[in-house]
């Protein structure tokens, strides 16, 4: 069983589990809005979503992990 | 004993207050048969009252084979022989069987509704001798002596069979899903852990509980947006008040400066003062549903609360029968009368007066109908005891709705003044109350809409004193609590109005959800994926809202009991057999799911000493005593730990103590008002305590 990126579930799309992935659509979705909104790059996008205290725990987690495979 | 007329009723409270009804004297003999008290009535006959204890007969198995799955066949049988904590149902059937011995003619007063319906049927059948088909039907909304009367006066002549076929048809759909189910994810950890924890299921609890995983499966994967905001600040006669642009939400910060650095420094010119006036129509009389709701927004009660006080206020007969869907209030129920009784009462004379000095009383009336009840409203009687406060508060909420809805509509005026700076629009925005119509009734239970604005004119100048652009985000969808979720499962129609509060308080009871803005716990989550996974129909809403409308169908004849459990037995087959096939598979998620919601419910939270350990409930192994202990002790790296009381039961409530920074906890204990306190015995909150305790002794 391929496992989740995030966690130990097993991995249905992209490499994540069901509820992860469903925050990687909505991280990739969102992206353009905040682009225009802030003219910011990909990188300080994720940044400010994972800061955000109104950004669900599962798309913080997508987004952490992310930040750190640009890395 | 003569001969006699036997009066069947649902709970000993309703039995008292038909015989006091129905006793010509108004004073009913009281009397018992093993320790079941009944009443003796006379009338032109004797009137033998007897009570019910709710439900006295349930479905259960042909063959007790605990934990076995498949099981199709079943029986209606005492409650007793069927669950553990109900032996006095032996000794109340007994009493009603020798009652009903030398009785010539059988009623049914049981409520009027699915359940009252079943508990007469099953009793008269069961415990009567075969009495169903030769009982009447006594039927009333409320218990005042003259409905009741009334209502034995003009006796239906048969039971309502229609009804009760849809009710036992209810039961035994239920009975089916749950017990096989439940059985099927019990066993399935059992097996594998070999440890015994109940896990049930049901028709209706899980599409319940896949709404709120649903819920929080947006909220938890939601990525907000930014939009900006731009208001002005304008000063008119010294005061402050504030404007909002024209364009509510601007998406790009770009133009939010653009629309700030227009305005700045310039001064604001009234473009145009619109006004509007509108009417706002009283509320619909109270259903269950809508009460509950009021009552959650109002005073935080919980919907089976809501529902257990309102049944109180209707034993007591100062309601009517609160298990209602109508939101119609019938000429039948004699409005003047009711008024006019509400005006003996001081709080509510002036209100109810005026309404009787109209020239015709006619209420506002809601969409929804009940063919058994009308919707709630007060009989107008005084209580004859000291209600509690929370009773009070549902009382009141009751009348002052029925009130409402016989009087004017609300007149209201809104103001809106464009305010121009520089080029751009700004909105001031106000709200005036006219003419208070139905707000008068409600006035403690609206929220205060009155806005005033200053008197401006077109083409006056004022001073804006600044324009600001806050940067703002979009929201998740609010997390659902008791009454949201009550509501969804209403507009879903699944389950009744009699069993929703029910099943959302077993959801709690199981540890599938927990707090009042409802989380869904791991163990929920874990029963959720397992049901979603190998039995997706049973938590589907479209099947359980189709299963609602074919048991509704048995209630008009366009469908047959028989029919529909044969088909639920076909359902079920390939579902259980999948979750028997997989029993392996699920009792490894769910005793993992088990484990970590038994740890989480250890946890207290993180040790302030070592800071890396947590405070968890331990037990003593030499005394057998409770303590929270680090879990770093087990490392050899920190002693600490704290006594805990050695009764009821100790909740973790995941928040640090404002004085010391130790976690909270709270103890239940039955009958006791829960105590919340932090673990550490030295915070100087305690001490505080103990020497006020001192002081007020010494005094």
């Amino acid at each position: 069983m391929l496992k989740c990126k995030i966690c130990d579930k097993e991995a249905v799309e992209n490499g994540y589990c069901k509820s992860h992935g469903k925050a990687y659509e909505n991280v990739m979705k969102t992206y353009s809005e905040w682009s225009k909104a802030l003219e910011i790059t990909w990188k300080e996008y994720l940044s400010k979503i994972a800061e955000n205290p109104l950004t669900g725990e599962w798309a913080k987690e997508v987004a952490q992990h992310l930040t750190r495979n640009e890395e | 004993m003569e001969k006699h007329t036997f009066v069947i009723t649902e709970k000993p409270d309703a039995a008292r207050r038909i015989a006091l009804a129905l006793d010509a004297e108004e004073k009913p003999q009281k009397l018992t048969e093993n320790r079941m008290p009944y009443y003796v009535a006379r009338r032109e006959r004797e009137i033998v009252v007897v009570p019910a204890l709710g439900h006295l007969y349930t479905v259960a198995p042909e063959k007790n084979e605990r934990s076995q799955y498949p099981t199709f066949n079943y029986r209606w049988v005492p409650r007793h022989l069927a669950e553990k904590n109900a032996h006095q149902i032996r000794a109340w059937l007994e009493a009603i069987s020798k009652l009903a011995q030398n009785a010539d003619e059988f009623i049914d007063a049981c409520d009027y509704d699915i359940e009252g319906s079943i508990i007469g049927y099953n009793i008269l059948k069961h415990a009567c001798g075969g009495k169903e088909r030769e009982a009447k039907r006594m039927k009333y909304s409320t218990l005042t002596k003259e409905e009741l009367e009334k209502s034995y006066d003009t006796l239906l002549p048969h039971l309502d069979f229609a009804l009760i076929e849809a009710g036992l048809a209810r039961h035994e759909v239920d009975w089916l899903y749950g017990i096989n189910l439940s059985r099927a994810l019990t066993t399935a950890a059992k097996n594998y852990s070999g440890k015994y924890a109940t896990l049930s299921t049901g028709r209706v609890q899980g599409p319940a509980l896949k709404f709120i995983a649903e819920r929080e499966r947006r909220i938890k994967s939601f990525v907000p947006t930014p939009n900006w905001r731009i208001r002005a600040h304008i000063e008119i006669d010294g005061q402050i008040f504030e404007a909002q642009y024209e364009k509510e939400k601007i998406e790009t910060r770009k133009e939010a400066q653009e629309v700030q650095n227009a305005c700045i420094g310039k001064n604001g010119q009234v473009d145009e003062v619109e006004t509007k006036q509108f009417r706002q129509l009283p509320p619909v009389p109270f259903d269950l549903g809508l009460l509950q709701s009021e009552a959650y927004r109002l005073f935080g009660y919980m919907p089976k609360r809501t529902a257990t006080i309102a049944q109180r206020l209707y034993l007591d007969a100062l309601i009517s029968y609160p298990r209602t869907s109508s939101q119609k209030l019938p000429p039948t129920i004699n409005y003047k009368t009711i008024l006019k009784d509400l005006s003996a009462i001081p709080e509510y004379r002036k209100l109810a007066q005026d309404l009787l000095t109209q020239p015709t009383l006619k209420p506002t009336q809601g969409s929804k109908d009940d063919p058994a009840h009308p919707a709630i409203y007060p009989t107008g009687k005084l209580p004859q005891r000291e209600l509690d406060r929370y009773e009070k508060n549902i009382l009141d909420l009751v009348v002052r709705r029925f009130m409402a809805a016989f009087a004017e509509s609300a007149t209201k005026q809104s103001v809106k003044i464009t305010i121009k700076i520089g080029d751009k629009n700004f909105y001031l925005k106000g709200m005036h109350v006219l003419k208070m119509g139905w707000l008068h009734y409600c006035e403690s239970y609206v929220k205060d809409q009155e806005t005033t604005l200053p008197s401006l004119t077109e083409g006056q100048i004022i001073t804006a004193k600044s324009v600001k652009a806050d940067e703002k985000f979009t929201n998740p969808l609010p997390k659902h609590n008791p009454s949201s979720l009550l509501k969804k499962m209403e507009t879903a129609n699944i389950g009744t109005k009699a069993t929703r509060a029910d099943i959302i308080q077993t959801l709690y009871d199981r540890r599938y959800i927990q707090d009042e803005r409802i989380n869904v716990t791991d163990l929920g989550y874990e029963i959720l994926e397992v049901l979603e996974k190998y039995c997706s129909t049973i938590v589907s809403v479209a099947f359980t809202k189709e299963l609602e409308q074919r048991m509704s169908d048995i209630q008009t004849h366009s469908g047959k009991r028989e029919d529909l459990l044969a088909s639920t037995i076909e359902t079920l087959k390939p579902v259980l057999e999948q979750l028997k096939q997989n029993e392996q598979a699920i009792g490894e998620i769910l005793t993992e799911a088990l484990r970590k919601t038994r740890t989480e419910e250890r946890t207290i939270g993180t040790c302030l000493n070592c800071k890396t350990g947590k405070l968890v409930i331990l037990y003593s192994r030499k005394t057998g005593k409770r303590f929270a202990g680090c879990t770093n002790f087990f490392k050899n790296q920190c002693k600490t730990s704290f006594p805990l009381p050695q009764k009821g039961t100790v909740k973790p409530l995941a928040r640090t103590c404002s004085r010391c920074g130790w976690p909270m906890i709270q103890l239940r204990i039955k009958g006791r008002r829960p105590w919340t306190t932090c673990l550490n015995l030295k915070c100087p909150s305690k001490e505080e305590r103990d020497k006020h305790v001192k002081v007020q002794n010494m005094r």
